[in-house]
């Protein structure tokens, strides 16, 4: 009998031995390899994701410049944007969904063999078209915040990375940008469909990194003004974003989650959150603006039952609103497939208006590049070239009349502002670096307008000596904290 | 105890052989000296053989013995062993050893020992005491009734029970009891249970259901026992599961019956619950639907749209609006509500009265049903026994449309094959089908609405006519951004979600085992066992047409409509192989021991998709019938296995000192090659005091002290990276995961040390069991949180210690004893200190879990597990700074404050058992002092102005929602207030800006939402004690006395009355049970949207033919 359990244990003893155990630690259905394209694909949307979407919990930077205001719910319109982590979800969305990600499609495309002679001169437009994107990135999540992790960011060896100086970020990030735009081959094909931008077109991802350059270049405007002057004129020498049809917008489908996000806070969730504010209405409504029918639509104004009065009327920026009671975002913005428009040929030409006014040499007149922004948007909304001489004519349009404002940051910002409606961060942008149009911040507000975005409460709780160094630097992690290149 | 012995008289006969020819028969019977009844299941040896029997339920045994054998030996655990001649029809007394210090309870493995030998703690429950007074999940029972062991049952329907034991060890992993039953460990996963790593889970007030633990599958009826192994040093035999306490379950074996035939039991009732109203809120009745005056009326109250035609425009409400801060009511003000909005409805064009609500939401609710029957028959012979049994439970839940109906079949059998060779198995399936479980957290749940967003001008009992009359989702709150737009905005008829949106699901659970086991020789046997636990869960939710879209489906976007179903496929199984051994060194010294291996292999799959974009067709739930192309379904195949050895050695002095020692190693599939074998050791040593000091007042005394580590692996998958596949968008996409895993990673550690001191006096009247522990765990296996700038949110990582110290303390009195009456007493209470000693290296905060509001669950250094963070008061000179311009607290600008904590000061329980004759009358107290609850509910339902509270008066005898009134209006503030003003006064100080601090004397203006709840104060003002003291469970029951069944076909009869849950003593926590969270799981102290709890009364009869 001994023998027998004698025999059995070690029979069972010899099957523990031989399987091998760690074999069952394999994760068989997620891939431990993948193409660099994916990342990219994956992060670009990401990225443009948060830049043109509206839900409340991401992206409020339409109320920042009243182009939109809330019906009931408050908190966002009053700057409130702790309580629901605004913050931390755009910087989150930005270095790990978009730079991680990217940086990730750079690694794998790098470490890729290649194997004909022609896929070198592909693959370098695609590292640059990564890179491009990668300088998008970044730049926004500095213009928001300011100083920010960089050298030791996306690296997890390094768990609490230091922040850099937002300058110094900015301008390593014009050199980046450089170089990639030099790398770009325009003879040659790039990421191809699984770039939803431009199809991997490298001549357009050559403007569109010219555009942004120049973008950069005017940022820095007050901080560095010989790097922003060879930054913009060599910008426009190499090409930028002067026709509608080049301008940098993903193409959504028609399907959730492939939508334009904004179909899915205005139309997928059932609410009515959002109107738009009665700053940019009164201001249109002024002005008679042509793009009013595709920025929003008419509401009945008629005290009398069943006498009907349309007109355009926004709600009251940052007070309760009762949605049926004012104009709605335009039907053309709740489609599914509506374009997310990221730089457009209006933003490039109003940055020239300014680098002309500035004494950049970028050919033409600030009069011309503004008006050709003018155009641009009015265009680009559906309007006629028609409702556009029209609306240049205008003396609180017309660029040489007094009534379009008295200085240039006025003429511009205002113009600026207009043709960034649905563009919340870059017309916050325009507005932090202009300071024109002037708002006037609602009685309830919990702050003033910010300038920037506060750091995340988690960057405070996981980051917290990173955190305090940055605080300081910067000026304290306020919304009021002017950052480097916002001089006035 | 007399039926757990008896179980064990027949497992100890294992091997003991059966006579064949050449033997004569004689026959006899046991009965006890103490009174004289006859002892069942005593074990009947022929001397110096293996030839033996038991006695069956009369006392009475028959044996066959060898002609050449004398004397028999007669013995029964708890009584003394008596040799006798062997003489036919002889009558043997057996009299009492200690009875009570020789109970043999189940320990860890299955193996059965003398409680006092044993060296940690451990306590006991009989099968009746969890079945009595039932619940659903019969983890509920357990609550108050054992020491250390905290449950925390929620109001789910078939919802989840959070069990812990000695406090929370692990950081992110799990904390969970594991479950063991007839040795063989099964699963209790949690279906809500979502590792923090994923947002949005329903473990952290995201939309979902609370899928309910795995171990609800157990039939409490067929449950004989329960033992509770607290500490390492009882559970190490288990290795890497045994960290947080092990719960043993006993299965009923088959018992001879009385009669010699085939026992049968029939156990039924039926319980009605009410709803506590304790636990639902306390509306305010003055004012209506709105979220202030700025609507187009006059009065700012309500919407002007000409309803009746008649070219006037007339007063609506805003019934977009879901909050209660509109007009104040006016039974003379006639209004079009929304059951004039839409045509067919009665009231279509018809202005009502402006009144509250005549039926209000409680209305809703349905008296739950439960009725529960089991069956079983049973039989034993010294062959053999079987037991076959039976059980269904239907129960009508809370609200309408709710259904849970388990059935469960269970086979308990074994066979002596030959006389060294027993085969047993057991087998047993469960289906449970559920319908309409509630759903839980923020969005879609009929309770956060009640409990948050509602309008108290609202008639539930007109939304149910509403939908019943016409099965369209008419509803109390539409868009109304046009007079046809009736789509509804946030919230849909109460009555449609619980008819159209509702989940079902269902599990079949197949549990088995096939133990063969056999005598090698008197001190050495083997057992060889092969255990199957599997199950097959299906769960499907359903979101009808025309409903309010709402997070959904696989993406967890925003959806109008659809269907999502996901598939698990579970299989555990265990083979076991194990040596016992036992043997007496010398007559003062014996030594037992074991020596055994395990192989476990754990497979995990499951399948999860859903439509995208809504249905194609209404009313087809099925994933092809989806409007828009799929999402990428979503597929997981885990498999763990684990190779165990282990042995245990246990020596016993003159039964009076006892040493344990027991080692295991583990080689688990989780780890990584250099650190996946590893040893789990423990000591354990126990000394009756009482033998040597030999007190006339002390009947039992020892002292036990222990040592043990043990620990766990890593969940599967843990060490390398792999990509997540996106669905495409165009072309196929892809992302880094979110966690960065580790290649390196080691197992967890816990060390423990405990030390119990156990005495009885006053002829065992009075008797104390008290524990001491400390236990630390470290190394523990954690994602930790990054800073997302890392490129990832979490890294897997080792690292953190948590200590957990703690005091338990059984008490057991017997007041009263007399010839007829019984009184006994057990009162348990157990208090754990718990503390996050460090995480790692530069980081002093781990996030557990989210809430709305910035609320946030973490394990911070130096604190309890579990602290609440959040946004506080600030204070000036010891008194709340309050804003000079609002008259509002000023909150502290980050929401990083520690705000509360969710482990409670201490657990405590009172039971009280009396007996009179055939009548038993028993009650348990439940209570849990201190731990914190934040409360969503009142964060917004204060400020949404539904509560009692935002409609009382102020200090001037004004309502609290009447405008400020200054004395003089153009001066304003300066003039000081009038005796009208509306509005109230915070308490506290203004800091002026140049540091001068006054008492506050600025009023709030609550005339519009934000007066009072979220928009008024810090996120502390919402933090509630989560103590309670319950009275948990009465029962009264009478069994027939048995001397009225002589003769009779029905062999016992008895009738129980019960109560569970009569009454929430006392509670802080307003309008809510403490207890209601979300589910099981680490994250727990979040108080949201939960249905109220239920009173339950019921009924039972069980009997025995």
């Amino acid at each position: 009998m001994k023998k027998i359990f004698i025999t059995i244990l070690s029979a069972a003893l010899v099957f523990m031995s031989c399987q091998n155990l760690e074999d069952l630690n394999v994760n068989t259905k997620d891939p431990s390899a993948v193409k660099g394209e994916t990342l990219f694909s994956y992060a670009q949307k990401n990225v443009v994701d948060q830049m043109v979407g509206t839900n409340v919990n991401f992206n409020i930077f339409r109320f920042f410049t009243q182009q939109w205001t809330e019906t009931t719910y408050l908190d966002e319109v009053n700057y409130d944007i702790v309580t629901r982590t605004i913050p931390g979800n755009h910087w989150n969305t930005l270095f790990r969904l978009g730079l991680k990600n990217l940086d990730e499609a750079t690694k794998v495309l790098t470490a890729t063999p290649v194997v004909l002679p022609e896929n070198s001169i592909i693959r370098k437009n695609k590292l640059a078209e990564i890179e491009i994107m990668k300088v998008y990135t970044w730049g926004v999540l500095v213009q928001t915040f300011g100083n920010i992790p960089y050298s030791d960011a996306l690296d997890v060896t390094k768990p609490t990375p230091k922040y850099d100086d937002a300058a110094t970020i900015y301008k390593d990030l014009i050199t980046k940008l450089n170089v990639a735009i030099s790398k770009l081959d325009v003879s040659d094909e790039g990421l191809g469909a699984y770039d939803n931008i431009y199809q991997g077109d490298a001549s357009k991802w050559l403007k569109f990194a010219n555009s942004l350059k120049l973008r950069m270049g005017m940022v820095i405007a007050d901080y560095d003004q010989p790097l922003s002057k060879t930054t913009v004129e060599s910008a426009v020498a190499s090409g930028v974003i002067l026709e509608n049809a080049d301008n940098a917008a993903l193409k959504y489908m028609a399907n959730q989650p492939n939508t334009n996000p904004l179909y899915v806070d205005l139309v997928a969730s059932g609410r009515s959150d959002f109107v738009p504010a009665n700053t940019l209405v009164d201001a249109m409504n002024a002005l008679s603006d042509p793009r009013l029918p595709f920025y929003m639509s008419q509401v009945d104004t008629s005290s009398v039952a069943n006498v009907e009065k349309l007109a355009y009327v926004g709600g009251e920026y940052g007070f309760s609103n009762t949605f049926s009671a004012f104009s709605h975002i335009s039907k053309k913005i709740q489609q599914p497939t509506f374009e997310g428009l990221i730089l457009d040929a209006a933003e490039t030409e109003f940055l020239l208006a300014e680098a002309a006014e500035r004494g950049y040499s970028v050919g033409g007149s600030a009069e011309i590049h503004y008006n050709n922004g003018v155009k641009a948007s009015i265009l680009y909304w559906g309007g006629s070239q028609t409702s556009v001489d029209a609306y240049l004519a205008t003396p609180k349009v017309k660029y040489t009349v007094a009534a379009s404002g008295t200085t240039w940051q006025q003429k511009i910002g205002t113009q600026a502002w207009l043709a960034l409606y649905n563009r919340g961060w870059e017309a916050w942008q325009e507005w932090v670096r202009l300071d024109y149009p002037v708002f006037v911040a609602p009685s309830t507000a919990q702050s003033e307008i910010p300038v920037r975005l506060i750091y995340p409460i988690s960057e405070q709780t996981l980051n917290g000596g990173a955190y305090k160094a940055a605080s300081a630097a910067i000026g304290g992690d306020l919304v009021s904290t002017k950052l480097f290149f916002d001089k006035h | 105890m007399r039926k757990l012995t008896f179980l064990l008289a027949c497992l100890l006969l294992v091997g003991v052989g059966l006579v064949h020819a050449q033997s004569k028969s004689i026959s006899g019977k046991v009965l006890s000296s103490d009174d004289g009844q006859p002892v069942i299941g005593a074990t009947v040896l022929v001397r110096g053989t293996t030839v033996g029997t038991i006695t069956n339920t009369d006392g009475v045994f028959k044996i066959s013995i060898p002609g050449n054998a004398k004397d028999l030996v007669i013995s029964y655990v708890g009584m003394k062993t008596v040799q006798v001649e062997a003489t036919p029809d002889i009558i043997i007394t057996l009299a009492s050893e200690d009875k009570l210090f020789n109970e043999v309870v189940v320990t860890a493995m299955g193996i059965s020992r003398e409680k006092k030998a044993l060296g940690y703690a451990t306590q006991e429950l009989s099968g009746d005491e969890l079945s009595t007074v039932k619940s659903d999940n019969f983890l509920n029972s357990i609550s108050g009734k054992i020491s250390g062991v905290q449950v925390k049952r929620n109001t789910n329907i078939g919802g989840s029970t959070n069990i812990v034991m000695r406090g929370s060890k692990s950081l992110t992993g799990n904390n969970q009891v594991l479950f063991v039953v007839d040795g063989v460990p099964i699963s209790n996963d949690n279906f809500n249970y979502v590792a923090p790593t994923a947002s949005g889970s329903q473990s952290t007030g995201a939309v979902g259901y609370d899928y309910g633990n795995a171990a609800s599958d157990i039939n409490p009826d067929d449950i004989e026992s329960v033992n509770v192994l607290k500490g390492a040093a009882a559970t190490a035999l288990y290795g890497s599961r045994a960290s947080n306490g092990v719960i043993m379950i006993t299965t009923k074996k088959g018992k001879m019956s009385n009669t010699k035939r085939v026992g049968v039991t029939i156990n039924t009732g039926v319980t009605v619950g009410f709803v506590d109203k304790s636990t639902f809120p306390t509306y305010q009745n003055k004012y209506g639907a709105g979220y202030g005056a700025y609507y187009d009326s006059a009065d700012g109250y309500f919407l002007l749209r000409d309803i009746n035609g008649d070219g006037v425009d007339d007063l609506v409400t805003p019934v977009t609006e879901d909050a209660s801060f509109g007009a104040p009511f006016d039974p003379s003000k006639k209004v079009y509500q929304w059951n004039s909005l839409y045509p067919g409805l009665p009231n279509y064009k018809v202005a009502t009265p402006w009144v509250a609500a005549k039926n209000g939401p409680i209305t809703f609710f349905e008296n739950p049903v439960t009725y529960n029957t089991t069956l079983s028959i049973e039989n034993a012979t010294s062959n053999g026994s079987y037991r076959l049994s039976y059980n269904n439970l239907n129960q009508k839940g809370l609200m309408p449309n709710s259904d849970l109906t388990k059935n469960s079949f269970g086979f308990n059998g074994s066979w002596k094959v030959t006389d060294k060779l027993t085969a047993s198995g057991t087998s047993s399936f469960a289906r449970q089908s559920m319908t309409g479980r509630n759903s839980t957290g923020y969005n879609d749940n009929i309770m956060s609405s009640m409990r948050q967003w509602m309008e108290t001008n609202v008639d539930y009992k007109d939304q149910k006519d509403a939908y019943m009359s016409t099965g369209r989702n008419i509803t109390w709150n539409p868009s109304y951004s046009s007079e046809t737009d009736l789509q509804p905005i946030y919230w849909d008829n109460p009555y449609w979600t619980r008819y159209q949106n509702y989940e079902t699901d269902s599990r079949d659970r197949y549990m088995g085992n096939l133990t063969l086991d056999y005598k090698i020789a008197d001190w050495v046997s083997v057992m060889g066992r092969v255990t199957l636990d599997a199950y097959n869960q299906q769960m499907d939710e359903r979101r009808a047409v025309g409903s309010v879209p709402t997070t959904f489906g696989l993406d967890r976007t925003d959806q109008g409509s659809g269907y999502y179903r996901k598939d698990v496929n579970f299989n555990e199984f265990n083979y076991d192989l194990m040596a016992n051994f036992k043997k007496n060194i010398t007559d003062d010294l014996n030594f037992t021991g074991l020596l055994g291996l395990n192989i476990r292999r754990t497979f995990n799959n499951s399948i999860a998709s859903s439509t995208n974009g809504g249905l194609g067709s209404p009313g087809v739930y099925s994933i092809q019938n989806s409007a828009g192309p799929l999402p990428f379904p979503v597929e997981t195949a885990e498999k763990i296995g684990v190779d165990g050895i282990y042995g245990s050695a246990s020596f016993g002095y003159k039964s009076m000192l006892f040493l344990d020692a027991t080692i295991r190693q583990d080689h688990s599939s989780t780890l990584p090659v250099a650190n996946n074998t590893y040893y789990y050791p423990s000591v354990a040593a126990s000394f009756l005091f009482s033998n040597v000091m030999k007190q006339d007042w002390l009947e039992f005394g020892k002292v036990r002290l222990s040592y043990a580590q043990v620990g766990s692996s890593a969940g599967f998958d843990q060490l390398n990276d792999s990509y997540s596949v996106i669905t495409p968008f165009n072309t196929p996409m892809s992302s880094v995961g979110g966690t960065k895993k580790n290649p390196d990673l080691k197992p967890e550690n816990t060390a423990s040390i405990e030390g119990g001191l156990e005495m009885y006096f006053l002829k065992r009247r009075v008797g104390f069991d008290l524990a001491l522990y400390k236990t630390n765990t470290t190394n523990q296996i954690l994602p930790l949180s990054l800073s997302q700038t890392t490129g990832y949110s979490r890294m897997n990582i080792n690292a953190g210690e948590i200590q957990n110290k703690g005091v338990e303390l059984a008490l057991m009195l017997t007041p009263v004893v007399t010839k007829n009456f019984r009184w006994d007493l057990k009162i348990n209470w157990s208090k754990n200190d718990n503390k996050v000693l460090s995480l790692i290296q530069g980081v002093d905060n781990l996030q557990l879990g989210s809430f709305q509001g910035n609320v946030t669950l973490n394990a911070r250094v130096g604190e309890p597990y579990g602290v609440l963070l959040g946004t506080d008061y600030t204070y000036a000179n010891g008194q709340k700074v309050i804003d000079a311009s609002n008259g509002k607290p000023v909150k502290t600008a980050t929401a990083d404050h520690v705000i509360g904590n969710v482990t409670p000061d201490w657990n405590g329980g009172l039971q009280s058992t009396m007996t009179y004759k055939s009548w038993s009358f028993s009650f348990l107290i439940d209570m849990q002092q201190g731990g914190d609850i934040f409360s969503l509910d009142m964060y917004y339902g204060l400020s949404s102005g539904l509560y009692a509270e935002t409609a009382g008066n102020n200090e001037f005898g004004n309502p609290l929602r009447n405008p400020i009134v200054y004395n003089n209006p153009s001066v304003g503030f300066a003039s000081g207030y009038a005796s009208t003003t509306g509005g109230y006064l915070n308490q506290g100080v203004n800091v002026s800006s140049t540091g001068v601090i006054t008492p506050n004397n600025r009023r709030v203006s609550a005339t519009t939402y934000s007066g009072f709840g979220y928009g008024a104060e810090p996120n502390k003002a919402f933090i509630y004690d989560a103590g309670y003291i319950k009275l948990r469970e009465v029962s009264l029951s009478y069994s027939l006395p048995a001397k009225l069944l002589k003769g009779a076909f029905i062999q016992g009869l008895t009738l129980t009355a019960v109560a569970s849950n009569p009454l929430i003593i006392r509670k802080s926590l307003p309008y809510a049970d403490p207890e209601s969270g979300l589910g099981s799981g680490n994250v727990q102290g979040y108080s949201i949207g939960s249905l109220p709890s239920t009173r339950d009364f019921g009924f039972n009869v069980k009997l025995n033919f």
